[in-house]
């Protein structure tokens, strides 16, 4: 197939098929067509990745169709905003439609700009996460809704809208990545806003109702900003093609508003907590959002512009770094499972966008890895959460002491997913490492990052800790949990622990050429001498020594005998078959239950103590972003 | 010569380096034994008692605390051999914390409340100290222009005179990681009245040897740290090593024990603000 054809394959050929299911009946109709577009994606993704870079030229109709199709985009918005009936909503999608007319008149006279597709190792690479991970979420969503109609009847006929909207969503973000045409990018871009809202709304209730309705503002806010910076790249600079507006240097304000248009995409603060909200929707859905989609559009955006930031850049560079430390403060204060990988996400991607913004090869290199073991690990973790939350009925950290007897294979997936958060030499932390070290240069946003990850140690290590909590148990039973979950589960788990042995050649041959290419200098002699010392870790002595103490475990546990289990100590006589060992014989033989609950310490990191400082001061970051382009 | 080669030199430290840590830490129960006043058990008894107790049958609550003792101990090592092999600090770093992370683990997974508040109590003094731990590796960073541990080697002058209060911030995570006090609060060398064992309270037999041996090894590491401070010249580096030793005994019996928030605040202003100085003025030089 010609490039053309893959690209027609990977953002139309998932719009035609989720009409498809839309339109169809429920049952193997549906499931099939989700195999078929999941598969086909994939291919088409893997496919165009292999074929290389290429800049291909469309049609001028293409943006003839562009013009047609951005006042529907924005009429739609409109309405929905008169739907959850929020002026801002309505207003905002008003001054947008008054813009799309000022930009139409303004080019009325030139001859139409043709729309090009840019097919570089970002935009690749942004391809690969969202149709590879993307897809397997949606096949693993054909088990999961399943069980959802199972326990929410109510939205079983809306199911197959759910799948439209998810399918679809994967066709507009390759749109996204792949295009450089500033209106084409504002239709996809407005075009995921849509599909989170129905996403986010999909059960009904009235929290899912308010989650979205917030998701709505926040993002038609984040698009307002990116309509204006198209509208003023084209006054400023005459051009459409995101790539040339952005290079030419009377870009400085459109750059301002897209970045402001990239925080509240990948909800950084102060525009955090619409990702938040969006946890109330099925489990596939947040995993979608975190992971491969929505959230990664902002941080594409942002690795997109940064080379270009120029003054801009520390600003964007210390507003992410502010976001890192401060989400990861907040994820220790949270008992909500969901909620701490929600804090997470945000925490990670704005050590994504701060490594864009610090604009060296090392930083940017740092950020690609982020970015895409992220959203592996990510996407796992969501996975495993959902498939918790649908055994036990909670999502709450402190209810999943005991689990991995209940349930020993999605539960050793999930320590899995956390262990390759923050424990060498997996992924992330070869990411964050580099970061790190990238980030001497600029004293401040270091700080910041040795705050954040100092506090990533305290919930992951809570949360590991309280799932391997289990008595002792002779045999292990495998959970009853549908095919699709437990394939797409394993599936990504490999590709976790592959990605982190590939870590280094992936850094050595993607990482650090693209990044070369993207920011194009080397910088002073010591971020080139750092650049290659990074390049001589290895990583595989761990790995050996993961494979002794794995060796070690198994020998032992040859050994092991019955007769050596004891019961815990608890200041007095055991009850013998208590339950779940907690028992003991107090005053007057008297059974009384010992238990204990992790820190969450909510009086320092409780939600409202620290947004009550930390979202003032990034709105006061965000006022310095257009603070230092007043001439 | 066997020190010749290389990798037989490092199989050497590697063997030696725990029983290093046994006879500090003899030497340390020696010392505190005298300042009492008591005439103290001989020097090489921590030797004695992680001998007995691999000889003693396993007994454990569940098969997960077995992990958590083998993680443990792996990565201890792993961290000396990063550390004599003068790999990338960060890195080391990393490793380093993995493996105490696996014992706080290990304390986590029973259930037993007395363990899990030693855990609990050690992930935030985790949290405490390793801000200033990244700090002097950037502190290294900045003096000898380069992450690596072997950096401080060739280095023409010693890290000491670059990194004298990120020296005094080091003191104190030293002391957090060898359980003295007044920082000995999530598990210490005696029993305690409100936490019992704490963090390792629940582990016997050669599982509580694996970490007793991971506790050489860390000492020793501790050790070998602080002779990185004055590594042009390993005799100063050893007796400002013994020094520092000593000064943890001398704190030890001095104090008494303060609780986790204290600790916690007390690092994340007082020592942070101390290496965070030490920083300032390298980047401003």
């Amino acid at each position: 197939m010609t490039q053309e054809w893959l690209i027609g394959a990977l953002v139309l050929g998932p719009l035609a098929l989720a009409l498809l299911i839309l339109v169809g009946p429920r049952g193997w109709w549906r499931d099939g067509l989700v195999v078929v577009a999941a598969l086909a994606t994939m291919a088409a993704g893997v496919e165009l990745a292999l074929k290389g870079s290429a800049t291909l030229t469309l049609p001028p109709l293409v943006t003839e169709i562009a013009t047609g199709i951005e006042p529907v985009v924005i009429i739609t918005v409109l309405f929905l905003g008169f739907r959850v009936r929020s002026w801002l909503v309505m207003g905002m999608a008003v001054i947008q439609l008054a813009l799309a007319a000022a930009g139409y008149l303004l080019e009325r006279g030139h001859e139409t700009v043709a729309t090009v597709i840019r097919i570089d190792p970002l935009s690749t690479i942004l391809v690969l996460i969202v149709s590879v991970i993307g897809s397997l979420i949606a096949l693993y969503a054909i088990g999961y809704m399943r069980q959802h109609e199972h326990h929410a009847p109510t939205t079983a006929a809306s199911t197959n809208r759910f799948f439209f909207f998810i399918i679809a969503f994967l066709g507009l973000m390759n749109g996204l990545v792949l295009v450089d045409h500033l209106k084409w990018l504002g239709i996809f871009w407005e075009g995921t806003t849509l599909c989170s809202f129905f996403l986010i709304g999909h059960d009904g209730t009235d929290e899912a109702r308010t989650s979205a309705r917030r998701a709505l503002l926040i993002n038609v806010f984040g698009g307002l900003m990116m309509g204006l910076g198209g509208y003023l790249a084209l006054r400023l600079t005459g051009s459409e093609s995101l790539s040339a507006a952005m290079a030419s240097p009377a870009a400085l304000i459109p750059l301002a508003l897209l970045a402001v248009a990239t925080m509240t995409k990948s909800a950084q603060m102060p525009f955090q907590s619409w990702l938040l909200g969006a946890m109330v929707a099925p489990t596939p859905v947040s995993a979608l959002l975190h992971s491969s989609t929505m959230v990664k559009a902002g941080s594409y955006l942002i690795l997109r512009i940064a080379p270009h930031l120029g003054q801009l850049a520390p600003v964007v560079a210390v507003a992410g770094a502010f976001t890192f430390a401060v989400t990861c403060a907040l994820a220790i204060g949270q008992s909500n499972g969901k909620k701490v990988l929600a804090y997470s996400t945000i925490a990670n991607l704005g050590l994504i966008a701060s490594c864009a913004a610090l604009n060296t090869p090392l930083a940017y290199a740092a950020a690609l890895m982020l970015l895409i073991f992220h959203a592996v690990s990510k996407a796992l973790l969501f996975l495993c959460v959902g498939t918790i939350e649908q055994t036990i009925g909670s999502r709450h950290i402190e209810d999943m002491g005991g689990i991995l007897f209940k349930m020993p294979l999605t539960t050793s997936v999930a320590i899995v997913g956390m262990v390759s958060m923050m424990v060498p030499p997996f992924g992330m932390l070869i990411g964050k490492w580099m970061a790190i070290e990238a980030a001497t240069q600029s004293p401040a946003v270091l700080i910041l990052f040795i705050i954040g990850s100092a506090l990533t140690v305290f919930f992951w290590a809570k949360w590991i800790g309280r799932i391997t909590t289990a008595s002792y148990h002779e045999t292990y039973t495998i959970e009853k949990v549908s095919g699709w979950q437990i394939g797409v589960l394993l599936t990504m788990v490999v590709a976790v622990i592959l990605g982190s042995l590939a870590a280094m050649p992936l850094y050595h041959y993607i990482a650090k050429p693209v990044s070369l290419q993207m920011v194009g200098q080397v910088g002073d002699a010591t971020m080139r001498t750092l650049l290659e010392s990074v390049d001589g870790l290895v990583t595989w002595p761990i790995f050996v020594v993961l494979g002794v103490v794995l060796l070690a475990i198994v020998i032992s546990s040859l050994f092991f005998r019955c007769s050596q289990l004891r019961l815990p100590f608890l200041c007095g006589e055991n009850v013998e078959g208590g339950a779940q060992s907690y028992e003991f014989r107090g005053i007057a033989d008297g059974t009384e239950t010992a238990m204990l609950n992790s820190y969450y310490l909510s009086p320092v990191f409780g939600e409202g103590k620290i947004t009550a400082w930390s979202n003032p001061v990034a709105v006061m970051i965000i006022i310095t972003l257009f603070g230092v382009i007043v001439p | 010569m066997i020190t010749s080669h290389p990798l037989m030199l490092l199989a050497l430290l590697t063997l030696i380096a725990p029983f290093w840590g046994a006879l500090l830490s003899g030497i340390d129960r020696k010392l505190t034994a005298r300042a009492q006043g008591r005439i103290g058990p001989p020097v090489i008894q921590p030797l004695y008692d992680t001998l007995k107790l691999l000889r003693k049958t396993p007994i454990v609550l569940n098969r997960i605390q077995v992990v958590y003792a083998y993680l443990h101990l792996a990565f201890m090592v792993l961290a000396f051999l990063l550390l004599v092999l003068g790999q990338d600090g960060l890195m080391f770093l990393f490793v380093f914390a993995f493996s105490t992370l696996s014992l706080v683990l290990g304390g986590m997974c029973v259930r037993s409340p007395y363990s899990r508040i030693g855990s609990q109590r050690e992930i935030l003094l985790m949290v405490a100290y390793e801000p200033i731990l990244i700090l002097l590796m950037i502190g290294i960073y900045k003096a000898n222009g380069s992450f690596l541990l072997g950096s401080p080697f060739v280095a023409a002058k010693p890290l000491l005179m670059a990194l004298p209060l990120l020296f005094l911030a080091f003191l104190v995570v030293m002391a957090i990681k060898l359980q003295k006090s007044p920082f000995d609060i999530a598990t210490s060398h005696h029993a305690h009245q409100e936490l019992v064992k704490g963090l390792t309270l629940e582990y016997a037999g050669p599982y509580l040897a694996l970490i007793e041996i991971a506790h050489f090894y860390e000492i020793a590491i501790l050790f070998y740290f602080v002779m990185l401070f004055w590594a042009s010249n390993l005799a100063i580096g050893f007796v400002l090593a013994c020094a520092s030793f000593f000064l943890m005994v001398l704190i030890d019996n001095a104090f008494a024990r303060l609780t986790t928030m204290w600790v916690f605040r007390f690092m994340w202003t007082g020592a942070l603000l101390l290496a965070l100085t030490n920083i300032l003025w390298l980047y401003f030089r």
